[in-house]
């Protein structure tokens, strides 16, 4: 199978450029992972077997999660120089949400994060979320897969729309919580009963002064409350350039390739939206939910006979 | 009538019963291009003809703090205004003009106090004394954060820069306006008079706010710098309730002034300010209408006595084609001259004191304004609003709303989407096609006279004026003095930013597309969203656009309206956002293996620009990827860039939002292969 974009190229000799960093081949590639249709799988095979045959070792996957305006992508930026500084490769994927009524999406990430134009070692791609809950998009496990190959570290980060994202857990190696001092954010997720899910907290924009002390001392005293077991806590400023190299030497040390030991978990998460993808397919075919309830006489009725 | 009342009609008159004139307004006109040289010759000319003072307009690189011969500056050098680098810069663009006879206006916000530096140290140099210093530094580096996109250090920064103008200048150059409250940009982008009226009063009470709290001045000090506080207003077609907006800005200032800041001397509540009337509203179309609404507009600040404006400057009739010619701004000055001097206008005292209807409609604009500055100071004032995008959000949503209104017919624009069929204009037929061409040797000269500067100034010196400059940035001291000395010692523009930025750091914008909304024609946009539907199912993924500013120029709120009108189509729109150098547009592209490329130029750099996002599309093995480009593009440049390979050209006569998405839809439908 060629690649398509250049006729005489296959994709195993993509995945080779990919493996050089050759940005062009490393971005077909990841559309190729991105893409839902069955068909697409068969590439993706192909892909995942030429790299593994070619030696590449699986990096480590971390999640980064926070509400809006917490600083997650200023603290990537800065992180990326602090990593490739380090003689490491960095590979950001970076969600946000599609549209429910138009399905097209406004990805705006890229705006707070500046990669120097020529440094291979760094990738960042934009990915909507396609309507998926939980602060991911559905394909970001897969991409995860390709990248982590390629980059010996890959950034999750989520939507940050509200304190339930916390499905980037699920396929991270380790997944760290961004509060900005003056969110009260400890709070929502203590209410949301999640401060127990993340490996780490990075409290951003450490130059607030008096305010980001009270935010440190209320979320040691939310940690505790918890009872979930003491975590780190990494004090930054993105800005000042403060507390980074700590947090990119503490990342540096979380061990890789936990990818593989999730695909369990994950096919089994594909399985469950495949299927209902199919059955809601097969109620179209049926001439869609009105026709469907109005045939089989109500609501009730209308689930016994689709069961 | 009784006999003892006094007849109000008739214009005043002296004691040898001549009718006596008010003083004009002094006219301005925005100038300022290619080089110092080119400039001051400009400048000479237009006082000669009559104008009363300067209104400088720089070029975009010494506008974000660069030099001419930074990388990132080349496309730009020269464009929208003059390259100034170092002091013997002003020494040129000065020549023969008088500092101590001159009022001298300098749109300048991000490096304000850097060119108030090299004016004063230019003063210091002609043995002029600082206090005869007389104009204004526009210094507004919140309506930067909010449309013009101009900033270079994040806000806490840029305001402590602002508020050091005020305090060296409160006794040193007491005739100085260092800043100018903008609310030009605020209505450009959208703003209805309400949220002109209320916005420009929390930006100018933030300032008031951050210069009492900082505490560096006494009582009579603020009450002066109150005094100093000027606006920048904008005056659109609307001109009566215009003229209402202005008299309403007056009644609130006085209150404002009044009750928040104690002020009791009259003189200064006094609400001060000059004018640029409504670039936005000039159309590319039938471009010789924008004569009459630029006359229109005008009287709109200059009818009421009691409300009219210090200082005018106009556009020209071709400023959405092109930067203006020399006698396309003689024209525009013309018209302030006859204004002024044929008409009886300055004759009477205030027209309309007593008219229900415009105290009325005041009265409207002055409710509905101290309701919507409440509201702001309530959030947290003009800082917090900036941080959390409120404004930026607001301004976007007015500016989708402007355009939905123009789209759909409810709003008319005269030979735009109502009597379109014309002849064609004689104005645009001569050589040059009623254009302004740029010098391209302009940018060279700059650089030349950069070099000459570093190879004859005192590396010692230098070193120890950036030196100082730093350590008062990062003690807190007053930049001013450091900055004069910066500038004595021929410290570069670019020098003189980058100590700061190593100190401050930069600041990257938050985009304010969120929230806002659209209404494009529904039936084509559904036909549309079937034409993404079938991409979708025809290469598994959306069709996906990345849409950024290349370049200097940050009006970004164009490009944002254009991604949120392609989201609302069902594209999936990577936002790259301003200020960004080609070849970073090219590897973003890449990354993101976009199946087409937007870039939005207004500054007039766009064939530059486009030239090196080509080439650098091409380096990265991305020639193939289409590339449309929106902008002020003159019809003279479609070619040019249809020949380096651009698909599609758009300019303002596409304001119809859903006919740009399906073409852009054409050109993908058109070159995607996989």
């Amino acid at each position: 199978m060629t690649a398509g974009w250049h006729v005489t190229v296959t994709w195993p000799e993509v995945a080779q450029a990919a493996r050089a960093h050759q940005r062009r081949a490393v971005a077909k590639l990841v559309t190729q992972f991105e893409d839902p249709r069955p068909a697409a799988a068969a590439v993706r095979r192909e892909v995942i077997a030429a790299l593994d045959a070619d030696g590449a070792r699986l990096g480590r996957v971390i999640g980064l999660t926070g509400a809006p305006g917490a600083g997650k992508s200023s603290l990537v930026g800065a992180l990326a120089t602090a990593i490739v500084g380090d003689g490491g490769s960095l590979a950001v994927v970076a969600v946000d949400p599609s549209s429910p009524v138009s399905g097209g999406a406004f990805l705006g990430d890229r705006t707070r994060v500046r990669f120097p134009p020529d440094e291979p070692r760094l990738y960042f791609r934009s990915q909507p979320s396609r309507g998926a809950l939980g602060g991911l998009a559905p394909s970001t496990f897969q991409v995860c897969r390709l990248l982590a190959r390629l980059y010996a570290t890959v950034i999750v980060e989520t939507v940050g729309v509200g304190q339930s994202e916390i499905e980037v857990a699920a396929i991270a190696d380790a997944t760290f919580l961004v509060i900005a001092p003056h969110g009260g954010d400890e709070v929502q997720f203590m209410k949301a009963g999640i401060m127990e899910i993340p490996d780490g907290f990075v409290l951003s924009k450490d130059d607030l002064g008096a305010g980001a002390e009270r935010a440190h001392a209320q979320l040691r005293a939310a940690l505790r409350l918890s009872g979930a077991g003491p975590r780190p806590i990494f004090r930054t400023s993105a800005q000042r350039g403060a507390g980074i190299t700590e947090l990119a030497q503490a990342w540096a040390a979380i061990a890789p390739g936990g990818l593989t030991a999730r695909e369990p978990a994950q096919f089994a998460r594909w399985v469950a939206d495949e299927h209902g993808r199919a059955a809601a397919a097969r109620m179209n075919a049926a001439g869609g939910a009105a026709a469907y309830l109005a045939a089989h006489g109500g609501f009730d009725a209308a689930q016994l006979a689709f069961a | 009538m009784s006999a003892a009342t006094i007849d109000r009609s008739a214009p005043p008159v002296d004691e040898a019963n001549r009718v006596t004139r008010d003083a004009p307004w002094i006219f301005r006109t925005y100038a300022g291009h290619s080089s110092p040289r080119a400039s001051n010759a400009l400048y000479r000319a237009n006082l000669d003809k009559g104008q009363t003072g300067l209104s400088i307009a720089f070029d975009l690189p010494t506008q974000c703090g660069y030099s001419s011969d930074a990388p990132i500056a080349r496309p730009e050098v020269g464009k929208v205004g003059v390259p100034i680098n170092t002091l013997d810069d002003f020494h040129l663009l000065f020549d023969g003009i008088p500092l101590e006879r001159m009022n001298t206006s300098m749109t300048i916000n991000g490096t304000a106090m850097w060119l108030l530096a090299l004016y004063v140290a230019l003063a210091r140099e002609r043995g002029v004394p600082e206090a005869a210093l007389k104009g204004t530094t526009q210094n507004d580096i919140v309506k930067e954060y909010l449309a013009r996109g101009t900033y270079i250090f994040p806000p806490e920064h840029s305001l402590r820069l602002v508020a050091e103008t005020y305090e060296y200048c409160v006794d040193r150059l007491p005739d100085w306006n260092p800043s100018n409250i903008c609310s030009y940009h605020l209505q450009e982008a959208g703003a209805s008079p309400v949220q002109e009226v209320a916005f420009t009063l929390a930006n100018a009470v933030g300032l008031l706010d951050l210069l009492k709290s900082r505490g560096k001045i006494n009582d009579a000090q603020f009450a002066r710098c109150v005094g100093r506080i000027s606006f920048f207003v904008n005056a659109g077609i609307r001109f009566v309730e215009e003229m209402c907006k202005m008299r309403a800005f007056g009644a609130l200032w006085d209150q404002v002034t009044r009750e928040r800041y104690g002020i009791a001397e009259a003189k200064y509540r006094m609400f001060r300010y000059g004018v640029q009337v409504n670039s936005l509203g000039l159309t590319e179309a039938q471009p010789e209408n924008n004569a009459w609404r630029i006359l229109l507009e005008a009287l709109g600040v200059t009818l009421s006595k009691n409300a009219r404006c210090r200082a005018l400057q106009l556009p020209t009739w071709n400023e959405a084609m092109s930067l203006p010619r020399p006698w396309d701004q003689q024209w525009s000055l013309r018209l302030q001259q006859i204004l002024a001097y044929e008409t009886d206008l300055l004759e009477y005292p205030d027209l309309f004191d007593g008219s229900p209807v415009v105290a009325a409609k005041t009265q409207t604009i002055v409710d509905g304004a101290n309701a919507e500055l409440a509201r702001v100071l309530e959030l947290g004032g003009v800082r917090a609003a900036i941080d959390s995008g409120y404004m930026k959000s607001a301004l976007v949503q007015s500016m989708s709303a402007r355009m939905a209104r123009i789209g759909t017919g409810e709003q008319i624009v005269v030979g735009v989407n109502k009597w379109t069929e014309g002849l064609a204009s004689p104005l645009v037929g001569g050589d040059d096609g009623g254009v302004f061409k740029n010098d391209p040797a302009a940018a060279d000269d700059a650089r030349a006279a950069l070099a000459a500067t570093i190879a004859r100034r005192d590396p010692a010196r230098v070193k120890a004026a950036l030196d100082a400059l730093v350590d008062a940035a990062k003690s807190g001291a007053n930049l001013m003095e450091p900055s004069i000395e910066c500038a004595l010692a021929r410290v570069s523009t670019g020098e003189w930013a980058g100590a700061l930025r190593k100190v401050f750091g930069e600041y990257r914008a938050t985009t304010g597309v969120d929230g806002a909304s659209l209404s494009l024609d529904p039936a084509r946009t559904a036909k549309l969203r079937e034409r993404v539907a079938a991409f979708e199912a025809a290469h598994g993924r959306r069709p996906r656009l990345i849409v950024g500013k290349p370049g200097l120029d940050g009006h970004s709120n164009g490009a944002e309206v254009i991604a949120v009108a392609a989201r609302h189509a069902g594209f999936d729109v990577v936002y790259a956002g301003i200020r960004l150098a080609p070849d970073e547009i090219a590897a973003s592209a890449v990354e993101e293996d976009a199946d087409l490329v937007g870039i939005s130029v207004l500054s007039g750099s766009h064939v530059e620009l486009t030239r090196e996002l080509m080439e650098a599309l091409n380096n990265a093995g991305a020639a193939d990827m289409p590339v449309v480009v929106g902008g002020i593009i003159p019809k003279a440049d479609h070619a040019t860039l249809a020949a380096l390979g651009v698909r599609r050209v758009f300019t303002p006569s596409d304001y119809q939002l859903v006919e740009v998405m399906e073409k852009i839809m054409d050109v993908i439908d058109g070159s995607a292969t996989a």
